[in-house]
């Protein structure tokens, strides 16, 4: 199962793409990018009553919600967020503790995991660089649909030297970009709760659809 | 919020300001401008209105409040974008109130380092009180050089 990890909606402030027309375009494209779903992350928030399943049923992908915050460490994704987590957390503060996050949202019932590292400032590898490792990091984004040259390279040295899983997200902004990355699972997602588990599993890898073009 | 802000600053009025009377001639040449080829943008007459987009070029006189947080550099900065919602049409003789008020006042970081983000809400109002436009314009400033 392909899913794409790492994604905005208009209810970003910095994207303005909405979600259906996400999977129209996903539609469309099924022979670039195979993709049987997608995860929201929107930018310092989550909502819990948003709900796809109208959108779901149409188009017939899965839609997860989850968070991408800000910490001390950079940008990090919230899968799992449940009423605790949010509760625990202010996700509107751009300086959150990273260590904290990681260790409490695992406790809660979630999982974070830091997206775009090799990214100057706001990924893990800029923060090796002056910080101790953080303890209880499963996996790392290691393909970002929004990365510019090199700084996906960065995050393989990162995965080498600490083990960290691999997975992908498109990082997508802007509708055309949906599912120009991914992460492929081998086991179905019906859930977050299937997602977290699997997540904290390791049972998936990174896939990259940028090179695939159909005429 | 992060840094400190009044909550008193956001939504109180900064600047009101008064624009007009439009004339026939600015809507026509604004339109003719952006391309705009409708015959209600570009014929002289009774049905003469403005390009949809001709309410961004009304803006406070004053840019913004005085009592923004000084972490914020001002020196350093873009505009990021305005999200527009229509209300009436302008159209010629009509007298245009612009009331600015910081909306929104957020932060957040990216590759360069921390951004504060203020969002001034333009609400323009013609001569009869109808709302014409809501413009939320964000400006984009890097933090930390103050002052």
């Amino acid at each position: 199962m392909i899913l794409d990890l790492h994604l905005h909606s208009e209810l970003s402030d910095d994207s303005r793409a909405p979600v259906e027309a996400y999977l129209k375009l996903l539609q469309r494209k099924r022979a670039e990018r195979p993709l049987d779903g997608i995860v929201l992350t929107e930018h310092r928030q989550f909502d819990p009553a948003r709900d796809y399943r109208a959108l779901e049923d149409r188009y017939g992908f899965r839609i997860l919600t989850a968070a991408e915050v800000e910490t001390d460490y950079g940008h990090v994704l919230v899968y799992g967020v449940n009423a605790d987590i949010f509760a625990r957390f202010d996700f509107s503060n751009v300086r959150l503790p990273a260590q904290e996050l990681i260790t409490e949202v695992a406790r809660l019932g979630g999982i974070a995991l830091p997206c775009h590292p090799g990214r100057p400032t706001v990924g893990l590898s800029a923060h090796y660089a002056t910080k101790p490792p953080l303890e209880g990091v499963v996996a790392v984004e290691a393909l970002n649909g929004g990365s510019r040259r090199g700084e996906d390279d960065r995050v393989q040295e990162l995965i080498r030297r600490h083990g960290y899983h691999a997975f992908g997200g498109s990082d997508s902004h802007l509708v055309s970009f949906v599912g120009v990355c991914a992460t492929e699972f081998d086991a179905e997602i019906r859930s977050t709760d299937d997602l977290v588990r699997e997540l904290k599993g390791g049972r998936y890898r990174p896939v990259d659809f940028r090179a695939r073009r159909v005429a | 919020m992060p840094f400190d802000v009044d909550p008193q600053l956001l939504g109180r009025e900064f600047d009101r300001t008064e624009y007009g009377p439009v004339t026939a001639d600015e809507l026509i040449a604004y339109a003719r401008a952006v391309g705009a080829t409708h015959p209600c943008y570009l014929e002289p007459g009774p049905d003469l209105v403005a390009h949809p987009t001709f309410c961004v070029r009304y803006k406070s006189r004053k840019f913004y409040p005085d009592d923004l947080p000084t972490q914020i550099d001002f020196r350093r900065g873009f505009d990021a974008g305005k999200d527009i919602e229509l209300g009436v049409p302008v159209r010629p003789g009509d007298t245009i109130h612009v009331s600015s008020a910081v909306h929104e006042l957020y932060e957040k970081t990216g590759r360069s380092g921390a951004m504060a983000f203020i969002v001034i809400r333009f609400t323009m109002t013609n001569q009869r009180g109808e709302t014409v436009a809501l413009i939320d314009n964000r400006f984009l400033h890097k933090l930390g050089g103050g002052s």
